[in-house]
């Protein structure tokens, strides 16, 4: 079955001219041209993936980002016009997963939304165990104890590419090839806000992590199995 | 130690008196005022003096004229009456008659003496015991005396000697006929008490133009204050203004001519403030205004980059001009889209709207990293690129985005200039500093050139073809990534032998530099085999 992707941008020629890379690389696109409409539109049209423009009429798209996030883990990708510090990181600290600087060109755009789609390499099944936490990797599912965590599957797969190698430093390069599929230089925010809302979600004091230890000047690696 | 304590309190004086204008006036208000008082007072003093002691001496002279007339009569009588006394006696009481008339004058001391000389058949000369005939009488004074006519007083200023003390005196001199005998008579009177009176009236004078004086120099303090102290606060309200406070006034009181300086001072600034405010506002609607439409055009540019996109992979299906025609469109929509890239970052300048993230970052790995990223670009020119690191292996706070922009930026100049001859980077760090040097051994630039280098939209050679698609924003851009760390971005070039462009920025954040650890250009490396 074709992946469904919602297009959520005033812009029609934008939106139509996204439609039809889409559709050439086999994806299935909807379209929303009105912020306010655009959680109603994720209700109809239940997508696997939303591409989301940030300057919107109706509602901000940090705004729907946010909304859609309260309810659903799906992958959500920006696109925006500003590549300024302030409205990316607001971006993805509302809950996108990844973004997207206008103007991109199609293969950006595709690569982009397949690495969001692809299906975690089923390298490893069982689980795995990280700080006090134990992850399921086939069930997608992360425990403290008998308590389920929610992570969205970039939260996830985040964890689980520190939890693989618990003796490795992740430099923040390697998380965003591993992890966002980045195989030049990117933006190192992504993995800096990521961190910070995988936190969030799974250390018992944000403040003092356990799970996710930052190395200084080097990146992150996995908390000792506890 | 001591001379140079003076001097250096001289030197502040004189600085006080070129700085301080109430001091200026006061001091020359004194002086003048102090000049003028001298005189009138030193005048009025000689004027009060010899009028006294004309009253004076008409007084002493009437008096002595009386007394004279008194011992005449004593001696007259004596004539008269034949009596045959004993004409010292005759001239005792006459002493005695002419001291007691001649004492309303005050103390005096009474001489008689014959004329020229004493001689026989006429009383002996008698005189005050004291009487100093040497010091009193002078030669000029006894002949004025001896050939005057009858009836005639003479007088003379002379110095009294009372107990060692010296007081000033007058001598009067009048004659007397003695049984036809010339006899002259000597009045001293002591003038004391007008000296003392004119000493009075020379202290008050004094102490009068003294206080005269400080008077007048209070005045001029009160008035140079209320003069220069307008002046001085405009003074210090236009610096004010000119560091930028731009809402500074002077407070406006009264009508009068400082009055009016307020005003019209208040005036400029107004104006001034209004021109700064509508220039700025100007500057920031530009400023926005180029924001904007960058940002408004890469929303339809992101259509066009698209549509391109899909018609360039579909090229090989098209006729060859179409197919020609796509490939165009896909190259310069690219290029279109890095100007605007570059474009909206010159705005973010000067609109001062950019943030700096620094992370700690290894310099020699990032150059590094800048070097491989241009590497297949370098070979397909023929360039060499090395590194040359002798220092920098340290995580310096860098925004190493920018940083690396820097690079590329230097790097794709030199690879674009560099005529495929090697390209060295250097990096090297010292205690205060890091520096990176670009340096190719190309065609250089002329200093004209160089002046310009780092101008927007320039190029060194509009004929030159380009490689690395700059967009004549790199420099400009590159120049304020190093001034927002603090740092130089400097240019050496030599017309034929190749260009050098290096980058210095401070170990710390915030630290103002000084010098680089790098020369510029750098010393030719040993292994160095152009």
């Amino acid at each position: 079955m074709n992946a469904r992707i919602l297009v959520v941008d005033d812009d029609t020629a934008l939106a139509e001219m996204i439609g039809i890379v889409l559709r050439a690389e086999g994806f299935e696109p909807f379209f929303c041209e009105d912020g306010a409409l655009a959680v109603d539109a994720f209700h109809s049209s239940r997508p696997d993936l939303v591409l989301l423009d940030l300057m919107l009429p109706g509602m901000d798209g940090i705004e729907i980002c946010a909304r859609i996030r309260e309810e659903s883990g799906i992958p959500i990708i920006m696109l925006t016009a500003k590549s300024d510090t302030a409205d990316v990181v607001k971006g993805l600290e509302s809950g996108a997963d990844d973004y997207v600087v206008k103007p991109f060109n199609p293969k950006e755009l595709v690569a982009r939304v397949r690495t969001r789609l692809r299906p975690t390499p089923a390298t490893t099944t069982g689980t795995l165990q990280i700080g006090d936490l134990v992850l399921d990797v086939t069930g997608h599912e992360v425990k403290r104890g008998d308590s389920k965590i929610n992570l969205t599957p970039l939260e996830f797969e985040l964890l689980l590419a520190l939890a693989l190698k618990p003796q490795q430093v992740f430099t923040r390069e390697m998380l965003l090839e591993q992890v966002w599929g980045y195989h030049y230089k990117a933006d190192t925010r992504l993995v800096n806000v990521h961190v910070q809302r995988l936190r969030a979600k799974v250390e018992e004091d944000p403040d003092n992590p356990r799970i996710v230890m930052t190395v200084r000047g080097v990146g992150y690696r996995a908390g000792s199995i506890t | 130690m001591r001379d140079f304590d003076v001097r250096a309190w001289l030197h502040s004086l004189a600085r006080l008196w070129r700085s301080s204008l109430q001091l200026r006036t006061i001091a020359i208000t004194l002086v003048l005022s102090g000049v003028a008082v001298a005189i009138i007072g030193g005048y009025m003093s000689y004027s009060v003096g010899t009028n006294l002691f004309d009253a004076k001496r008409t007084q002493l002279e009437s008096t002595s004229a009386t007394a004279t007339l008194a011992g005449q009569g004593v001696f007259d009588d004596a004539a008269e009456q034949l009596i045959a006394e004993e004409p010292d006696v005759t001239m005792s009481d006459a002493y005695v008659v002419i001291s007691n008339a001649a004492s309303s004058g005050g103390e005096i001391q009474v001489a008689i003496r014959r004329s020229p000389a004493d001689g026989p058949g006429t009383p002996l000369s008698i005189q005050s015991p004291g009487f100093d005939s040497e010091a009193f009488l002078s030669p000029e004074l006894r002949a004025a005396v001896q050939d005057s006519a009858e009836d005639r007083t003479h007088s003379q200023s002379v110095a009294l000697d009372v107990d060692g003390v010296t007081q000033p005196g007058l001598v009067v001199g009048s004659t007397l006929d003695v049984r036809g005998a010339q006899y002259e008579l000597y009045l001293v009177y002591n003038l004391l008490d007008t000296q003392q009176t004119l000493g009075f009236v020379q202290q008050t004078l004094v102490l009068g133009g003294l206080a005269l004086v400080l008077l007048i120099g209070a005045v001029t303090y009160v008035v140079v204050r209320l003069v220069v102290g307008p002046v001085q606060l405009a003074a210090e309200t236009s610096e004010r203004l000119a560091a930028g406070q731009l809402e500074v006034r002077i407070p406006v009181r009264g009508e009068d001519v400082i009055a009016t300086l307020a005003r019209s001072f208040n005036g400029m600034a107004a104006s001034l403030q209004n021109q700064i405010t509508r220039l700025a506002a100007l500057s920031q609607v530009q400023q926005r205004f180029v924001s904007d439409v960058s940002h408004e055009l890469r929303t339809p540019l992101t259509t066009i980059r698209l549509a391109g996109d899909v018609l360039y992979d579909q090229r090989e299906t098209f006729p060859p001009a179409t197919a020609r025609t796509a490939e165009l469109l896909h190259t310069q929509v690219e290029r279109f889209e890095l100007l605007l890239a570059d474009l909206l970052e010159m705005s973010r300048y000067d609109a001062g709207a950019v943030d700096m993230e620094t992370e700690p970052t290894n310099l020699v790995r990032l150059v590094e990293d800048a070097i491989e990223s241009v590497a297949s670009l370098a070979a397909s020119k023929g360039s060499d690129l090395r590194l040359v690191a002798p220092g920098g292996y340290f995580e310096a706070e860098v925004d190493s985005r920018r940083i690396r922009r820097i690079l590329q930026n230097l790097l794709g100049n030199a690879i674009d200039h560099g005529e495929g001859k090697p390209i060295v980077v250097w990096v090297d760090s010292d205690q205060h500093a890091v520096a990176i040097a670009v340096r190719d051994y190309g065609v250089g630039m002329t200093p004209a050139a160089m002046d310009r280098v780092f101008d927007r939209f320039w190029r060194a050679d509009p004929s030159r073809q380009r490689v690395t698609g700059g967009t004549g924003l790199g420099l400009a851009i590159a120049l304020e990534d190093a001034a927002l760390h603090g740092g130089w971005l400097e240019v050496w070039s030599a017309d034929g032998q190749g260009s050098c462009f290096r980058l210095t920025i401070p170990r710390v954040r915030g630290m103002v530099l000084q010098s680089s650890p790098l020369e510029l250009p750098p010393d030719e490396p040993e292994v160095f085999d152009a």
